[in-house]
């Protein structure tokens, strides 16, 4: 009993451990994988139960995603008893999603709570009493679904996706009632006005689709700043984050004359480092150009970074890099920790955020700085978006999908398309809305046309 | 001394009834048809005709079946046309007007004239049954009559109860009685049951109407047959008119509403939603300044006219007031008064998709004892029951209609697995599969089990064979001509967008497939073509296959929210309570239905995925 379909999902627990693994099942697992994977070695991938050190890809714009263990295991050798494939990534939560989301886009469906074990179970991989076991995962995972559905429901996007829903279901009605009900006195509206109406709804949902801030993070990554007075240590700062002596540190207040960048990712989400020059009163021309470019930076930057030098005290200079960087878009980080301090964290004026005390000498304190970097830039508290992980790219796979019917429809609708034809695809999106929102039944549709049109031959 | 002896008893004799007596002795079991009153088989109790978008659907199934409505209109409508000829091919789909006597008159004959089926008057008093085995009925008279299987088709009689005005009776139909004593018996056995509502409008003098004030609507020019036996409707076709109500009618009903049952809260069973009276009409749409009404002709020899549109529970006097104000008919005389009609119909959800009910083994429901209205869906339910009464009396295996295959199966597994909140009628919405449940391919989809069930002759299933051996002929055609090869004169007068290198090098099956070509005019070219080869049926076929071929991918992701196991059976003995897990709600649900299979499970109302999985691994461990 062979499934025709192939699905993915992580199958590591949700959080951040040291490893995570994706995994595919199915008929097309290898064919995906290998699309998104890129071996080190010269290997025959398709060599069953060899790993295979390399990395992923993603196709769309030739960026490393991470760094991966490829494992493929054939059927019925396997553990669902279909070709499966592993890839073990890095245990960011992030990555893995971010890996998840390029198999899926390759044809790949998430698969639904259970169905591996359940997979194994139909190939007779897995024996009665692990079959008890199956149950006990759904039921798990019923009760966490449950959770999640409760607090979609309340939740902004349910709120905000259902009176798309409602337009999408008028224009079903209307379309529905123009060819079912014929005989009838009504007047549907016009496949003009029908198609101002998809389009809004096509307009709204690619704007939730690309405000999801996770999704764009994950997409475009993220930039930060790491700014301050010069000879705080910017540049060892930079350097750990990175964890290379890619930056020149010396003893010298003033090193780094132009703005050096460097792509590294903080808990897996893909971020672009920026050490800048520091920033003082000066009539040094070239370092004065230095100075300007790293305003731009801090400008540009999603987060900047302000580094003080707890080893001496706040100079005019510090006051006026926490004047001009807005408390919403700064970490301040006290740095040189491993020295006497000269000043506390309460006395530094305008500040009612955290301060974190680090050691870029030492390493002190990053472990901290990591993870307010992260919170920062996965909006809420970074244990919440674990927990939503998977049930995150099913949403944007539904809204996408649901997208790309619309449009779909849209345009088979100005080319003269019959309207059946035109209404499956517009079903096909309203059952991808439903994903996320609950399923519209045919009845409520039809409930629909009854109170909107007089219908009574 | 009459027989009392018979494999199959059907009781009732309208659609649904006509239906399953018919095929029950099609296919070799001997049976017995008992109604009220003989006169009335096969009546028309509400408008005179058949057939409509999904409904012609659903008698074109009826017929690739082996069964008898569509014969029967096609020997007697006095109007035909093709609903919705300028939309696509699925959502096409025919309807007739018919002689409401002649009808009547050629279904008896044909009934009368079938062999291994006898007919019998007589009022149906009980169900018999041993343990939960049906044996056969007894009429009020006090005869027995045995049978290994019933069919009960009871449509409004069961404790039918007719509202006009303020006057109630109880009655089946207007001036026939309603059955009582039967309706004690279903209740008796602890079916779950309800109250469902219909209606009818007043019938009109003809003579007394002023059709000028009426838009003419007349049949189409050539008749498209509900029939795959019938080549051609030749006989002459009448007119229908078109008229509306307007505020003047509609102020005398506003003024009246406190003499409606429906709105006095004397009536308490479910009307639909999508058929309702002009006092719902009235009020629930009280923006609209008028109505739409049809008067259809009820025959060639009759000068009763249906007025389609009104129908009514009003007040006798306040009928003829409201009437009267409508534009044309300001001096018609009222034959017959308009009534609403109350009856029992048991939970649908009672049976299995044989139509055979869970609590009695051998005893089926078909037809608006079921929830249903019209006289299309109790002829689709009327065959599905009348072949597994057969079959079950004769020791065959159950047939089972998939909703994927036919607007049959569709409308049998939502009763069956959803129960009936209104009276349910068919739309072709309700269909995931709609652009490949087309009137003109019924055939192709049901015909091989009619041969497989011996409900059809030699000579027609030939017919369906040499059918689709020219259809397959059509498309090569199709598929081995270049479009430019039809020469630029024609090319031209297709009028299609865009240049022509959009085509070149591209055969005529892609044009077909392509939304600015019309299919009229391909019809007409292929026609001219291979005309010695393939009629235009065949032609409209293959050219409606290719219409679709494109999109029956998405079609099935949309109808596959189920997935592969859909047809896994569960066993009838399942005790819900039992697999750990579900939850109390969903045992509840699976105990009510008791889906027969995972599919259906999966498609009852609030029953989960994760349920569906922990069912399904329930079901594959045992």
């Amino acid at each position: 009993m062979f499934s025709d379909d192939t699905i993915a999902a992580i199958s590591t627990a949700p959080g951040r451990g040291g490893i995570g693994v994706v995994r595919l099942s199915g008929p097309a697992s290898l064919e995906t994988a290998t699309s998104i994977f890129h071996a080190k070695s010269q290997a025959q991938l398709d060599q069953p139960s060899r790993a295979h050190l390399g990395r992923v890809i993603d196709p769309a714009t030739s960026e490393i995603v991470d760094e991966v263990i490829l494992t493929f295991f054939k059927s019925p050798h396997s553990y669902t008893g279909e070709d499966v494939v592993e890839i073990s990534c890095h245990g960011s939560p992030i990555i893995l999603a971010r890996v998840l989301q390029l198999a899926i886009d390759r044809g790949a469906r998430i698969a639904e709570p259970g169905e591996f074990t359940f997979r194994a179970f139909l190939n007779k991989r897995i024996d009665l009493a692990q079959a008890q076991a199956v149950r006990d995962v759904i039921n798990a995972q019923t009760q966490y679904q449950a959770r999640v559905a409760t607090r979609q429901l309340e939740g902004e996007l349910s709120i905000r996706l259902t009176p798309l829903k409602d337009t999408l279901v008028e224009v079903i009605v209307h379309l529905e009632s123009s060819v079912e009900f014929v005989e009838e006195d009504i007047s549907p509206q016009t496949a003009s006005l029908l198609l101002t109406k998809l389009q809004l709804v096509i307009d709204a949902l690619s704007a939730i689709a690309d405000s999801f801030s996770f999704g764009r993070y994950l997409k475009e990554g993220f930039d930060l700043a790491i700014v301050g007075r010069p000879n705080v240590g910017k540049s060892s700062v930079f350097n750990r984050l990175i964890g290379t002596d890619r930056a020149i540190v010396t003893e010298l207040p003033g090193t780094t004359r132009d703005a050096l960048y460097e792509s590294t990712s903080i808990s897996g989400v893909p971020v672009r480092l920026i050490d800048t020059a520091g920033i003082r009163e000066t009539t040094d021309l070239v370092e004065s150009i230095g100075i300007s470019r790293s305003r731009t930076a801090i400008a540009d930057a999603d987060i900047s970074l302000l580094v003080l030098d707890a080893s001496e005290p706040l100079t005019g200079d510090d006051i006026r890099l926490l004047n001009h960087v807005s408390q919403e878009r700064r970490i301040i980080a006290l740095n040189k920790t491993d020295l006497p301090a000269r000043f506390d964290a309460a006395s530094i004026p305008a500040v009612d955020g955290e301060v974190i005390s680090i050691s870029a000498l030492t390493g002190d304190g990053f472990d901290l700085l990591t993870g307010k970097i992260f919170e920062r830039l996965s909006g809420d508290a970074a244990t919440e978006r674990d927990d939503i992980m998977l049930t995150d790219a099913r949403q944007h796979a539904a809204v996408r999908n649901a997208i790309e019917q619309l449009r779909d429809a849209s345009e088979r609708m100005r080319s003269g398309e019959l309207e059946e034809i035109v209404l499956l695809k517009l079903r096909r999106a309203l059952s991808a809305l439903g994903e996320i929102t609950g399923e519209t039944l045919t009845e409520d549709i039809l409930g629909q046309i009854f109170s909107t049109f007089c219908i009574g031959k | 001394m009459v027989d009392t002896q018979f494999e199959v008893i059907v009781i009732g004799a309208g659609h649904a009834g006509c239906e399953a007596a018919y095929i029950a002795a099609r296919i070799g079991a001997k049976t017995a048809l008992v109604t009220l009153d003989t006169n009335s088989i096969g009546q028309m109790s509400c408008n005179p005709a058949i057939g409509g978008i999904a409904k012609g659907h659903l008698v074109r199934e009826v017929d690739a079946l082996g069964g008898i409505m569509g014969e029967v209109i096609d020997a007697t409508g006095i109007q035909f046309r093709l609903l919705n000829r300028s939309r696509g091919p699925a959502v096409q789909s025919p309807r007739a007007q018919a002689d409401r006597n002649l009808y009547r008159t050629e279904m008896r004959r044909r009934l009368a004239t079938t062999e291994g089926l006898s007919i019998l008057e007589g009022e149906v008093a009980e169900i018999k049954f041993i343990g939960d085995r049906v044996t056969g009925v007894e009429l009020a008279d006090g005869t027995v009559i045995e049978a290994r299987t019933v069919v009960l088709t009871t449509g409004t009689f069961l404790n039918g109860l007719i509202h006009v005005g303020k006057k109630t009776f109880q009655a089946g139909r207007s001036g026939e009685p309603a059955s009582i004593k039967l309706a004690n018996c279903i209740r008796g056995i602890g079916f779950k049951t309800g109250r469902l509502k219909t209606g009818t409008p007043p019938r009109l003098d003809g003579r007394t109407i002023d059709y000028t004030k009426f838009a003419v609507q007349p049949g189409d020019q050539r008749p498209v047959p509900f029939s795959f036996k019938t080549d051609e409707i030749n006989r002459p076709q009448i007119a229908c008119f078109i008229g509306y109500t307007n505020e003047a009618v509609h102020d005398v009903i506003r003024t009246n509403l406190d003499k409606s049952p429906l709105y006095s809260g004397d009536i308490k069973g479910i009307g639909p939603r999508y058929c309702p009276s002009i006092e719902d009409k009235v009020v629930k749409f009280a923006e609209k300044s008028r109505h739409q009404i049809f008067l259809e002709p009820e025959g060639y020899n009759t000068y009763e006219i249906y007025p389609n549109g009104i129908s009514t529970s009003m007040a006798e006097e306040v009928q003829h007031e409201f009437v009267r104000k409508i534009a044309g008919l300001e001096n018609v005389k009222l034959l017959r008064p308009g009534y609403a009609v109350e009856y029992d119909f048991v939970d649908p959800r009672e049976l299995f998709a044989t139509l055979e009910t869970k609590r009695i083994r051998g005893l089926f429901h078909a037809g608006q004892i079921n929830g249903t209205s019209g006289y299309e869906e109790a002829a689709g339910q009327g065959i599905v029951a009348g072949i597994n009464a057969a079959r079950s009396a004769l020791d065959r295996d159950a047939v089972l209609l998939d909703r994927a295959a036919s607007y049959i199966g569709v409308m049998i597994d939502d009763l069956v697995t959803k129960g009936a909140d209104e009276p349910y009628r068919m739309f072709t919405s309700r269909a995931e599969m709609r652009l490949s449940l087309r009137y003109d391919n019924a055939d192709q989809r049901l015909t091989p089990l009619a041969r497989e069930i011996g409900s059809i002759d030699d000579a027609d299933y030939e017919a369906f064979e040499q059918r689709q051996r020219d259809i397959d002929t059509v498309k090569k055609f199709l598929s081995n001509t270049k479009v430019t090869d039809l020469g630029e004169e024609k090319l031209n007068e297709m009028n299609l967008d865009g240049s022509p290198d959009s085509y070149r090098g591209r055969k005529l099956d892609y044009l077909a497939r392509r939304p600015d070509c019309s299919a009229e005019k391909l019809i007409e070219i292929v026609k001219a073509a291979i005309a010695d080869k393939a009629g235009e049926k065949e032609i409209v076929v293959a050219l409606n296959d290719i219409r679709y071929s494109g999109y029956l991918k998405d079609q099935e992701t949309l109808a596959r929210r189920r997935g592969r196991y859909d047809d896994l059976e569960i066993p009838g003995h399942v005790d819900f309570n039992r697999i750990s897990g579900l939850s109390n709600e969903v045992v509840q649900k699976l105990g009510n239905v008791r889906p027969r299979t995972i599919g259906q499970a999966a498609r009852i109302p609030g029953v989960t995925p994760a349920a569906v999985s922990i069912l399904l691994v329930e079901m594959l461990r045992t």
